[in-house]
Formats: C-alpha cells, sequence, structure tokens
C-alpha cells in the first residue's frame, strides 16, 4: 500500500492519523505515536538509505517528492520522524567508510534514528567558529562542549557530530563523527533538557553534554579536517530537497483554505465566488509550482551538474522557504479567526503556521544560503551571465527522467563561474513560440532583469562579496534567485513531460509562476491576469474536490 | 578593476603573483596593500571559508587558472598561494 494510501483521508474523524489527531498530539507537544508506528511499518527510513547499502535512495528528487505525503499531513512528524535522520546520513554516505556506511545503513533500516549534532547555541549556523572540539587523547580523541537544540538528541541511535580538531581559523580545522551513543562512557556525556519550541512542537529539540568523552580514532567520518568539507557537500543535498518536500505543507494550507471557503457562505454565495479571495488561492497555488519547479530543478542539479549545482540548492533553500511562508500568511487573511484557533476542522492551518518558519531556521538559515549565493556572484556575472558555455541539459527539467547516481566526490563547493540554468533562462526565452505572447513577455523580461544584475554585480566592490559586505550583496543574491526560479519553471514547461496534461500542458500556469515572480522583483506590479487567477482557482477547487496534490505531478490523494 | 592578469613565468612570478593577491585581498577588505601581511593566515583577516571559496573564482575568472574551491583552505596565506599557484604554471620542478 502507498504511503498515501496508509495516511488515508485526513479529514476523516475516526483516522488515528487524520488531522484531528495530528492537532491533538501538537497541543500535547508530542509527535503523533500512530504516525511514527505507521511510519515504522512502511519503513520510511529506507527512502534515506542508497540503494547499495539496502535502502530505496537513488534518485534525490524523486525521493523529496515522496516526502510529500508525510508533509501534508503532519510537517513535524516529517521532520521529527526522518527527514533530520537524512540530514545527519548524507554526511556519512559522502565521505563515511565501508563500515560507518553499513552500519549507519543497518540502523536506519531497522527503524533507528540520526541525531545530527552540529548546532551550538553561541553560534548556530556559523559553523566555522564552533566551539565544540576534539582533541587527540591516547590514540582516539576526547569530546568537550555542547551541542543544543538537536533533534532526537535523547534517542537517536547515531550520532552525526561536528568537531573541531584544530585550534586555527580556516577550513580544515572541523572533523566529522559518528557516534554510537549506547558505546560512550557512562558520565562522560549527558542529556540537555530539552527546548520547547512554538512551533514543531513535537519534535525533540534536545542536546547533549560531552564532558571529556574518549571515542575512538574510527569514529572520524572521512579524514580528520574533512569537516567542513563534507559539510558543505551534505548541505547541498539537504539544500534542495527540504524545499521540494516542504511543497506539502503549503498544499495542506492551500486545501484548508479552499474547503473553509467552499463551505463558508457571504453575499448570497460560497466566498470562493469573491475576486479576492480567488487570486489569493490562484497565487499560492502559482507559488506553490515555482517552488515545486525550483526545488525539483536543484535537487535534479545535484546528479545532472554536480559541479554547478550549489548555487541551485542555495537559491532554493533561501527562496522557497519565502514563498511557502508568505504564501500561507495570505491564505491565513482569507480564513481570519480560523488561521489561528487551535482546535475545530481548520485547525492544522495554525499548526503549520507555526511549524513552517523551523524549516528554515533549524537548518542552513536564508543567511547563510544568500552567503553562499554572494561570494559566487562575482565569478557567475563575470564569466556566465547572460548566455554562458552551455545550457542544463532538457532531462533537467524532465522530473520522470532517469538520473545518473549522484556522486558526492564531484558536488563542487563553488560553481566557479559556470551557470547552465540561467543559460536555459535566454535560450528558452528565445524559443517561446509567438502563440505564448504572455510567457514571451515574462521571459524576456527576466532575461532583461539577468542583465541587469549583471551590470550591477560587476559594479559592486569586492568588500560587498565578502561576509562583511552591505545589504546591497543581499539583494542582489535574492534576486538572482528569484530569476533562477523562473527559469526552472520557463523550462519545466517547455521541456517537462506534463505536456500531455489539461493542465500543466497549457500555458496559464506558467503565466502565473512567471507573474509571481516577476512581481517579486518589481518588474510586473498587481495581482495575476485574471483568466489566469481564474484558471488557477478553478483548478484548486478541482484538486480539493476531486483530491489531487496542488503540485506538478498532480496525483491523488486520499479523502 | 577587473584587470586581467597574464599567467606567470620566470622567478619573478611569485613575486608578481603575491602582489596581484594582495591588491586582491586589499580590494576586498578595503585597505591599503600596505597593510596586508602575505604571511598572514587569510582567515585572520576574517575572511572566512566560503569567502575563501570565492577567492579561487576570481583567480580563475582574472588569471585563467583552474583551482579547487578550497585551495585557499589547504594554502592559506597570500605567500602560500602565490608558491602553490606559480608551482602549478612552472614548467620545470617547483621551487
Amino acid at each position: 500500500m502507498t504511503l498515501e494510501a496508509r495516511l488515508g483521508d485526513p479529514w476523516a474523524a475516526g483516522n488515528p492519523v487524520g488531522f484531528a489527531a495530528v492537532v491533538r498530539a501538537d497541543e500535547r507537544g508530542r509527535l503523533l505515536a500512530e504516525g511514527e508506528r505507521l511510519l515504522d511499518d512502511y519503513g520510511l527510513n529506507r527512502d534515506f538509505v542508497p540503494r547499495d547499502l539496502g535502502g530505496r535512495l537513488g534518485d534525490v528528487s524523486r525521493m523529496a517528492r515522496s516526502l510529500r505525503p508525510v508533509f501534508r499531513r503532519d510537517t513535524s512528524l516529517g521532520l521529527g520522524y526522518g527527514v533530520t535522520s537524512f540530514m545527519a546520513a548524507v554526511n556519512v554516505w559522502a565521505a563515511g567508510d565501508d563500515a560507518q556506511r553499513r552500519w549507519l545503513a543497518g540502523l536506519l533500516c531497522r527503524g533507528g534514528r540520526a541525531a545530527v549534532c552540529f548546532h551550538e547555541l553561541a553560534h548556530g549556523n556559523d559553523l566555522a567558529n564552533q566551539e565544540f572540539e576534539a582533541v587527540r587523547r591516547d590514540g582516539g580523541l576526547a569530546l568537550r562542549g555542547r551541542k543544543e537544540v538537536i533533534n532526537n538528541a535523547d534517542r537517536a541511535g547515531a550520532l552525526v557530530v561536528f568537531a573541531r580538531t584544530d585550534p586555527r581559523r580556516g577550513g580544515r580545522s572541523h572533523s566529522l563523527l559518528l557516534l554510537d551513543p549506547a558505546t560512550l562512557p557512562p558520565g562522560r556525556v549527558h542529556r540537555l533538557p530539552r527546548f520547547g519550541s512554538a512551533g514543531m512542537r513535537g519534535c525533540r529539540l534536545g542536546g547533549l553534554r560531552f564532558d571529556d568523552c574518549p571515542v575512538p580514532a574510527e569514529a572520524v567520518v572521512g579524514g580528520e579536517g574533512d569537516g567542513m568539507e563534507t559539510a558543505l557537500r551534505a548541505f547541498q543535498v539537504t539544500r534542495a530537497v527540504l524545499p521540494a518536500m516542504a511543497i506539502g505543507t503549503l498544499d495542506t494550507q492551500i486545501r484548508v483554505t479552499a474547503r473553509f471557503a467552499l463551505a463558508r457562505r457571504l453575499y448570497g454565495a460560497p466566498v470562493t465566488d469573491i475576486p479576492h479571495v480567488r487570486s489569493v488561492l490562484a497565487g499560492a497555488f502559482a507559488d506553490a509550482l515555482v517552488g515545486d519547479c525550483l526545488s525539483t530543478v536543484a535537487s535534479r542539479a545535484l546528479h545532472l551538474l554536480p559541479r554547478e549545482a550549489s548555487v541551485y540548492s542555495a537559491a532554493a533553500k533561501y527562496l522557497v522557504p519565502k514563498l511557502l511562508l508568505d504564501a500561507a500568511d495570505r491564505l491565513a487573511l482569507v480564513l481570519g479567526a480560523r488561521s489561528y484557533v487551535r482546535e475545530g476542522e481548520y485547525a492544522v492551518f495554525q499548526k503549520n503556521l507555526r511549524d513552517l518558519p523551523l524549516l528554515s531556521l533549524g537548518h542552513a538559515g536564508p543567511a547563510n544560503c544568500q552567503a553562499t549565493i554572494i561570494s559566487q556572484l562575482g565569478a557567475l556575472a563575470h564569466r556566465s551571465w547572460p548566455s554562458g558555455d552551455y545550457e542544463a541539459p532538457a532531462s533537467l527539467f524532465q522530473s520522470g527522467r532517469e538520473l545518473p547516481a549522484l556522486r558526492y566526490e564531484d558536488l563542487g563547493l563553488s560553481a566557479r563561474g559556470r551557470d547552465p540554468l540561467s543559460a536555459s533562462l535566454v535560450a528558452g526565452s528565445a524559443a517561446v513560440g509567438e502563440d505564448n505572447a504572455a510567457v514571451r513577455g515574462l521571459a524576456a523580461a527576466l532575461v532583461a532583469e539577468l542583465g541587469a544584475l549583471k551590470t550591477r554585480v560587476l559594479e559592486l566592490p569586492p568588500r560587498d562579496r565578502t561576509p562583511a559586505g552591505r545589504r546591497v550583496a543581499f539583494t542582489l543574491a535574492a534576486r538572482y534567485a528569484l530569476v533562477l526560479a523562473g527559469s526552472a519553471c520557463l523550462n519545466v514547461w517547455l521541456h517537462g513531460e506534463h505536456r500531455q496534461d489539461r493542465f500543466t500542458g497549457d500555458d496559464t500556469w506558467v503565466v502565473a509562476a512567471l507573474h509571481r515572480v516577476a512581481e517579486r522583483l518589481g518588474i510586473r506590479s498587481g495581482p495575476l491576469p485574471p483568466y489566469a487567477a481564474d484558471r488557477l482557482c478553478a483548478e484548486v477547487i478541482a484538486r480539493c474536490t476531486d483530491p489531487h496534490s496542488l503540485d506538478l505531478d498532480n496525483v491523488p490523494l486520499s479523502g | 578593476m577587473n584587470t586581467t592578469v597574464p599567467p606567470p613565468e620566470g622567478a619573478e612570478s611569485q613575486e608578481r603573483m603575491r602582489a596581484w593577491l594582495t591588491d586582491r585581498v586589499a580590494a576586498y577588505l578595503d585597505k591599503s596593500p600596505d597593510d596586508i601581511d602575505p604571511r598572514l593566515p587569510l582567515a585572520e583577516y576574517g575572511l572566512d571559508s566560503v569567502y575563501a571559496v570565492s577567492l579561487s573564482g576570481d583567480i580563475e575568472a582574472h588569471l585563467g587558472l583552474e583551482v579547487e574551491p578550497t585551495m585557499a583552505w589547504d594554502y592559506p596565506t597570500i605567500e602560500a598561494i602565490a608558491r602553490y599557484l606559480c608551482g602549478e604554471t612552472l614548467e620545470g620542478p617547483r621551487p
């Protein structure tokens, strides 16, 4: 049985994993026990383990989309049950030796959890300045320090720990360690109290304090000093896939709002007749499609364009959570009081409103992602913009096509100025036919924006491209992320396999998606063109009435 | 601002490379090149691991030399980078 079928109708009163049960568990600050059991039975962890180690992980973009049923149902279950295990495990898939990989794979396939122990309260996402240290001792290492706000710290069977192994500043001063907490000497590691949180309330955000805790030298993942490089590679993967999963959360927000709007009557008709409401529903759906395009393209790029993918995953992690949050806030206005009431039919909405912000902060936050892009802007503008050396292959935009294996060692920490996705924007724009005048106009506007960005980037004093830079670099990085999103949407429409579908085969969705992007850039203003708003709103209602997912795949849902 | 320096050749190449790198780093820091010590790790100037990656992009863009993004992690001072880059391009044995 598929995961979606097991989860069943979310609205059914008796469903032990329906929305009502999800909200009740959240109220108690617990993960839904029935939900965890269901995911255990389904063996969800196998989705995070590579095929050659006994799991199902091959294509990371397919894996991300396969998590959407969980994120549609319970975002904190998605994060708390498994995604943080994946975030830890990626480091070991990338750099672990055979013994480490096999051990972790076995643990995950048996339903165990891995905790990603990177975060320190004093340093947040600033990995380079972390203080938690591992010093040489008796042929092994001794660990000292605290890791806090760590999901599943108290119940993980594996810990992936980021530690300083050299006091000097620099990129070779940290190492990753894979630990089995059951083998750590008692009294040398202490569990720290759980942190309560406004969102993801069921997630067990604990901590660990290590007091000169001895660990064997074999605990090091990769070589000593490889920690930063491995972590940055692993981040590229998780930055692309996490937003792709989170599209499921916006799906639910739209669905709940539409359900409310269909049932509620004002001025003698359903609320869905009100033009502003139609516009909000359509706009949120368009935003979900933009997020789907960008995150899917970024995930596929890891396989197809490993040297160039670092910028795309940073752009996805920066932009997509923002799109999701902003869309959810606008939907909240339609729901009115139901957007914050913690009980009743629509209560899952307020839970998601509280859960969504943590998806960004608990992992590489927006500033980190922008910093990644900023550090590469100069090279990109100089070497590639606008048309670059080469375009992306068409298969980048065809989500059903088989992908070559993900080769972690090929993931470049810098694209060094190469930018096939931007080159594809220019090529794609030229390929749009005259029948699609609206698409042509929007695509041309994005190409012009890329040209304008090039000028502005090349004018930037070098200092503005460093961590000490002024705000302007952040603005340019944000604009560039939007241009990439536009390229993803345009090229998914041009090359994607969905052309046979009644909805995605038409150009209305891409007009809407590109309009949303252009609006954020300030190169278009106002709501969607009325025909697009009507078409998308009608599609939202259709996919709510005959439940289908609010993304490109348009899969049937339970309910 | 975007001067392209021809690939270094000969014994004076390291000196020229050091000067180019010093100018570049000084520009990033908004300081005078005289204030930059080529033997001090760049990280001590606040140029962190992420920035180091962008320096490799600059080297490729302006000098035409392809280097690993992590090059500045393994050669953390201007002097070390200059030695490494000149060793890369010299036909003969590395100095």
